[in-house]
Order: C-alpha cells, then structure tokens, then sequence
C-alpha cells in the first residue's frame, strides 16, 4: 500500500472515522484531540496505519475471552483429539507412534465399532417418540388443565431428569433383577414369563431403551411447556365457541405452533441419546450381551479408558464429531432452503 | 486491505489461544518431580493408598478402615492417605494418575490386572523396595505355595494382601429342606447339579450357581475350571492353550449346570444377591463374599462351607486364587520405605487378623489361621484353607494387552457358554484366535 492510495482511504475502515463522536466522549485518539498541526506525509501515514490496526483489532479484543474459552476447552481438545487419532499410544509411554489413518481403519475393520455405530442408530430412531410425541402429549395434556394437580403430575414425571444418572440407572437393577426383581415378580404374578431382562440379548437394547426413554419423555416434557406458554390460550376459547372439539383444538391449533420445538427436540434427540444411554449402558450391562447394548460413547470408553487405545478412542471421538456434525447439516437443510427459497 | 487487516490480528490471537491451550496439557510432567523431593527419612512422611475397598459400605471397607487405623497406632510418622476405587476402573486410574504425574505410593491392583500393571506402570517391585533381610524375614510365614505361585519373572512384584480361593457357599436351611446332608456337601460337579436340582424340586428356589460370570471381569473362576479340568488358558511358553479339550470339556460341564436348570441364567451380582435372599442353596465363588454373606444370613438361614469341587469326576480339583496384590509406584526412596513399612504391616500377624476375622479373605499366615481357628468367619475359610497347598498360580496373558485378552474370554466366550448355551468348542476356538491376535 502506497502513501497516496493510503491517503485516499478513510482514516477508518468502515466508515467509522466520518461517524461523529458521541456526545460527552471524547475522541479515541488523544492525538486528534490536540490542535491540528500540518503533519509530514510519512507521520501521518504512520498514524493512519497504527489507527487502522486498532481499529482492526479492537472487535477481536473484546471476543478475546470468549475466543480464549474456545480454543483452551473447545477447539484445543479438538485439534488435540484429532493429533491422537493418528498415533499408537497408550498414554504412557514416551514415544507414541505416528500411524497415519491405521486406527481409523480399524474402526472400519474390527466388526465392534460398526455394531456399536448400528446401536446408537437404534437408540436414536427408538429413542426419537419418546423424544417429541409423548412428551408433547403429556405438555399438552398438563398444560389445558392447569392447577394444583397439574403442577404435582409435572413434577412427578420430572423426577427422573433430577435423580443422579447412576443412583437412577441402579434403581432399575433393582427392578429388572431377574431373581426377585418387581417386574418379574409382577409377571410371575400374573402368569407371564420371567425374564432376565439386562441379561438376555434380545430383551436388553429394549430395556435400556425405555430406562432412557423416562429422562427424554421427563426433560422434553417440561422444554414442551416452555413452548407452550407462548400459546394464546383466547385461539382456544375461539375454537371451542366455534364449535371445534378438543382433539380439533389440538390436532389443528395447539400442535402446528410446536413444530419448531418438535424439531429442535428430535435434533436434541440425535445427538444426546448416545449419551444419555452410555451411564445406563455402564451401571447395568457394559454393551453386553453379546455388544447387543453397545454404543459409540461406551465403545470410544472402551477403546481410550478400559484398553488404553488411545489412538484408536481419539478416532472413534473423531467419527462421532463427524457423524453429529451430518445431523447437524442435515437439520438445517430445511431452514437454508427455506431462508433463500 | 480491509479483509487482510482485520485476518493478521485475528490469526495472531488465535495461534496464540491454541499455542496456550496446547501448553496446558504438559504442565503435568512437573509435580512428579516436585513431590520428589519430599520427606526425609527421619521426618513425617504422607503417602497415599489406592484402594477398591476403601470407602465401600460393606465390610471390606470397614476391614480397611481399622487397617488404616491399626497401622496409624503403630507408625504415627507414617500418614497414609487413601483413594477410594471401583474394583473395574483400578487400572485406568492408575494409568491416568500417571500420566498426571500423580500416582499412588501403594495400590491394591485385583491380581487378574497385576501382569498389566507392572508390564506397563512404574512399578517398583515389592522384593526390590525391602531390605533383603528385612524381605526374607517378613514372608518367612506366609504360605509358601502363595508365595511362589505370585512370583513374576522371578520377583514378587505385588504382595499377596487380600486372597481368596472360591469354595462352595451352602444355604443349610435350603439343603435340610431337601433331604440333604450339609455335613455331607457335593464334591464334584456332577453331585453340585444334583444338589441343585433336588433343592429346586423339593423347594421352588434356585439351586446352584458358579460364580464363572464375573461381574468385575475376572478370570479366576475361569481358570479354576480349566484347570480343574486338566486344561490352561496360557501354556509354558506364553502361548494361547484355551482353545484346547480339557478347557472345552470343562466349560461344558459348567454350561450343562445352567442347561440342565441346576443353575439359574443370570450374573454373579444378581446370584450373590439371591443367595443373601436364601433364594439360592449353594453358590461357589471367591471367599471373599462371605463376609456380606454372613451379614445377609445372620438370624434368617444358617451358612456352611465346602471345598472347591472336582469340575470333571476323577479329576483333582485344582482351583487358583483371586483378590488383590499390593504394589508400590513411590518414586522417591523415602516414600518407597514408608510404602514397605505401611504394606510389611497390612501383610503381618496383626494385618491379616484383621483381613480374615473382617474381610473374608483368606489369612495367609499359619500362625494367624491357628490363633483365630474359633473365629465364625476363619471357620468358614476352613474349606479353602486345606486347599492352599494344591493351589494352581494365577497365569496371565502374554504382552502388554493381557487385561483386554481376559475382558474378551469373560465377555465373548465364558458368558456364552455357561448362560446361553454356545457350543464350548466352537466359541473358544475363535475367541483364542482373536486373543492370539491381541497378545502376539
């Protein structure tokens, strides 16, 4: 950049420097505060080069913490993960070995982390009702019937979200005990076959299922609520004066006005029963048996905590980042096009 | 220009964020070298001890709570710190206070994770920490046979602390009730499914359980059976035998309990719970669970004990045994002498009175096992006690992945064919190829 071209430029980029001062501020610069002097050509390019980096930086400055909180808990540990998924390591020793894609190829080779990616396809797609319908229903539900019972039944089926995730998934051992546990005695009781629920393969994917579903139906009960208070409940008294049925009311008036809820809440579904599942999967069946209860949290666990395959667990977070990453483009789509269609 | 003067600050500040988040994951290194530099040998020493019992409600943490205190009374220089553990997560604690440059000075490693641990942890073996003199005066009691079968590559790396050998847990009342003789308990397999069965029949409760399915992932029952049935795990030379008959032979046996109905389908926790129920009439497990079993049956069913039975009828029964070594990851010699002197304690006369009068393991020291003979819980160690000398080592897969190889047995083959009726043959022969793979 030459002097002339520079001295052709604003002082500020933006504009900024033709905006006048507000008033009571005194100028930013102290040096345009003095009386005008007849500065030389060099001086005062100088001075306009030091303004525009100010000017510049100063934005930066400001999102500085934030920009900080980022890189040390964000995109540090992701570039650091994504440094690891190329190693052999084993936390300990000294030298850890470059191996370029290996482990990723071991994901793709060893039939374990395929099985666990099914699972938690699984889990998602089982998981997604107890996500958005039902506890849209019971919102709904709670919410046209407003009183004290109302509160009491809200706070009750609260309960799971605000019992510790390991004292809650221990509760159920309990329950589900094959050998006097409450459901097999109750089936006992009534003459249906007792099972061992958390250790029979094809009973115990759809045992973790429900145990999580309870926290997603509690949780998304009460973000439905929130929803629902923007709701004005005259449209409904409209409704009824006109003629409209309940199931009408809801079906036609209430329902339409929680689809961008509906939609955020089956995202949040995608990508939290992963992990919602893995301290149920932990306390009650370790992916067992046979890996049928495995899912991607646990098998990265596994792989990074249990075998100490750092580089292996480093690429299966690798993947997982990946995988949400789809979820999360693949959600927005329908707003993008709606935004420039 | 405008686009270029506001990229140069913003890349400035951002290499800069990264190059410190990137610094802050070596800071670690440091406090090792730090906490080196500690005590003086004539001064006050801390040293902590990692251990899975510590802290827990039953009566293993309450046994390790008056060790603690015991060894406070007699050495009040030495202050130990414990850590509390889940009995799974030993080794990955371990590991990752290592790498955080903060191990403990003593663990409690279970013994299936002790090979593991002192192929890949700075251990310093126990044998080497001692004082020569001092070392051979102080196991000079306990058990010979224990002794030899926890030498690894000609060093006692970890010191037998808390062992058991699995014995047979009769529920006297279920027995009584029916028609049989607990004075007279079953010592082979074959009469354990009769039992079984009879106490099924007569009572409506379950009957037998072998306790194979471990719920902490260990193998000690696994190679108890084996080798009770002629077989091994790992041969000689660190090869991988267990896809061999006699281990076939044995685990078929095991599964045609659960086949046959003698024994119900289910993990060691839910039997071990059933069974303090007296919902179960025997269970064969590690001695170990007598103490909650003791605690669960007091005023509600009478308890008794009976060797480990022959798994193949003519077969010498020939169990291993199972708990937790002790060994030392102190850097710094005074810490590493405190850690001797803390674990010369847990391991003498007094230490092992309070570990089998308290605990349930079993007291390695004859001395010890005399003095307390009349006591309820050493009497119900009897069993395993006359069965120490015939006790068969511990073998560990070779290499630095043994841990994961057990994980594999228990998870893959042992779990399948005692509970849901996998062929023996079929499922070993490629559970041992996957492990030949993981072990070299």
């Amino acid at each position: 950049m030459t002097s002339t071209e520079a001295g052709a430029q604003p002082a500020l980029p933006g504009g900024r420097a033709s905006r006048p001062a507000p008033r009571g501020h005194l100028p930013a610069d102290p040096a345009s505060a003095a009386p005008p002097a007849a500065p030389t050509p060099a001086r005062a390019s100088a001075a306009r080069r030091a303004g525009a980096w100010r000017a510049a930086a100063t934005p930066w400055l400001f999102q500085t913490p934030v920009l900080a909180s980022l890189a040390v808990w964000v995109y540090g540990p992701l570039v650091f993960t994504g440094v690891l998924s190329l190693l052999d390591w084993d936390l300990l020793s000294p030298h850890p070995r470059f191996v370029g894609i290996e482990n990723y190829r071991t994901l793709v080779e060893e039939p374990e982390f395929g099985n666990a990616v099914l699972r938690t396809g699984y889990y998602v797609l089982t998981l997604l009702p107890f996500a958005t319908v039902v506890p849209m229903a019971l919102a709904i539900m709670l919410w046209k019937r407003p009183g004290r019972a109302s509160s009491l039944y809200r706070s009750l089926l609260f309960l799971p979200v605000m019992l510790a995730p390991v004292g809650y998934a221990l509760s159920w051992r309990f329950v589900l005990d094959p050998l006097g546990g409450v459901v097999n005695e109750t089936f006992g009781a009534v003459g249906l076959p007792q099972r061992d629920w958390l250790g029979d393969p094809t009973w115990a994917l759809p045992a973790i299922t429900v145990i999580t579903a309870a926290k997603f139906v509690a949780m998304h009960m009460l973000l439905y609520g929130a929803a629902l208070s923007g709701v004005d409940r005259r449209s409904l008294d409209a409704a009824r004066v006109d003629g409209a049925t309940e199931w009408e009311i809801t079906r036609h008036l209430v329902v339409p006005q929680l689809g961008r809820t509906t939609a955020l809440l089956a995202f949040l579904c995608a990508v939290f029963a992963g992990q919602w599942t893995f301290t149920n999967i932990v306390v009650l069946t370790e992916g067992g048996p046979d890996y049928t209860t495995d899912n991607v949290y646990y098998r990265l666990y596994e792989y990074a905590f249990t075998y100490f395959d750092v580089g292996t667990g480093a690429a299966a977070a690798m993947t997982i980042i990946a995988g949400l990453a789809l979820v999360f483009v693949v959600a927005n789509l329908p707003r993008r096009r709606r935004a420039t269609g | 220009m405008r686009l270029r003067g506001r990229l140069v600050p913003a890349l400035v500040a951002v290499a800069g964020l990264l190059a410190a988040a990137a610094c802050g994951g070596t800071g670690g290194d440091d406090t090792t070298a730090a906490s080196t530099s500690g005590a003086v040998a004539d001064k006050p020493v801390t040293i902590t001890f990692l251990s899975y019992n510590y802290g827990t409600p039953g009566l293993g943490g309450k046994g390790t709570q008056a060790l603690l205190d015991a060894f406070n009374k007699e050495h009040p220089n030495i202050t130990v710190k414990p850590q509390g553990v889940k009995v799974a997560d030993v080794l990955t604690r371990l590991k990752t206070d290592t790498v955080a440059g903060s191990p403990p000075d003593v663990a409690q490693v279970g013994w299936s994770k002790v090979a593991e641990a002192v192929r890949t942890l700075p251990v310093v073996p126990v044998q080497k920490a001692a004082p020569a003199d001092e070392w051979s005066q102080h196991i000079a009691g306990i058990s010979p046979t224990i002794m030899k079968a926890v030498t690894l590559d000609g060093v006692v790396s970890a010191m037998p602390y808390t062992l058991s050998i699995p014995e047979i847990v009769i529920n006297v009342d279920l027995f009584k009730a029916a028609g049989l003789d607990p004075a007279n308990p079953p010592k082979t397999l074959d009469e354990v499914k009769a039992a079984g069965l009879a106490i099924k029949k007569a009572t409506g409760k379950e009957g037998a359980y072998i306790s194979i399915v471990d719920s902490g992932k260990s193998d000690y029952l696994t190679q108890s059976v084996v080798a009770s049935g002629g077989g091994s795990l790992v041969g000689s030379g660190g090869s991988v035998t267990l896809d061999q008959k006699p281990a076939a032979d044995a685990l078929a046996a095991v599964a045609g309990l659960t086949s046959s109905g003698a024994m119900p389908k289910v993990d060691a926790t839910t039997a071990l719970g059933a069974f303090n129920k007296g919902e179960l009439g025997m269970i064969i497990s590690s001695t170990a669970v007598l103490s909650s079993v003791q605690a669960a049956a007091a005023g509600k069913f009478e308890i008794a004990t009976a060797s480990f039975p022959q798994i193949i009828t003519g077969k010498p029964a020939r169990p291993t045994f199972s708990g937790a070594g002790l060994a030392i990851l102190a850097k710094d010699p005074d810490r590493q002498r405190a850690a001797w002197e803390f674990i010369k304690f847990l391991t003498s006369d007094a230490g092992f009175e309070i570990i089998a009068a308290q605990m349930g393991y079993l007291p390695l020291r004859e001395t010890v096992a005399t003095k307390l003979a009349d006591d309820p819980t050493v009497k119900l160690l009897k069993p395993a006690l006359t069965q120490l000398p015939n006790v068969t080592p511990y073998t560990f897969f070779p290499g630095e992945n043994a841990n994961k190889a057990v994980v594999t047995l228990q998870d893959e083959a042992i779990e399948p064919i005692v509970l849901r009726g996998a062929d023996p043959a079929g499922t070993l022969s490629s559970v041992a190829g996957e492990i030949r793979k993981l072990v070299g």
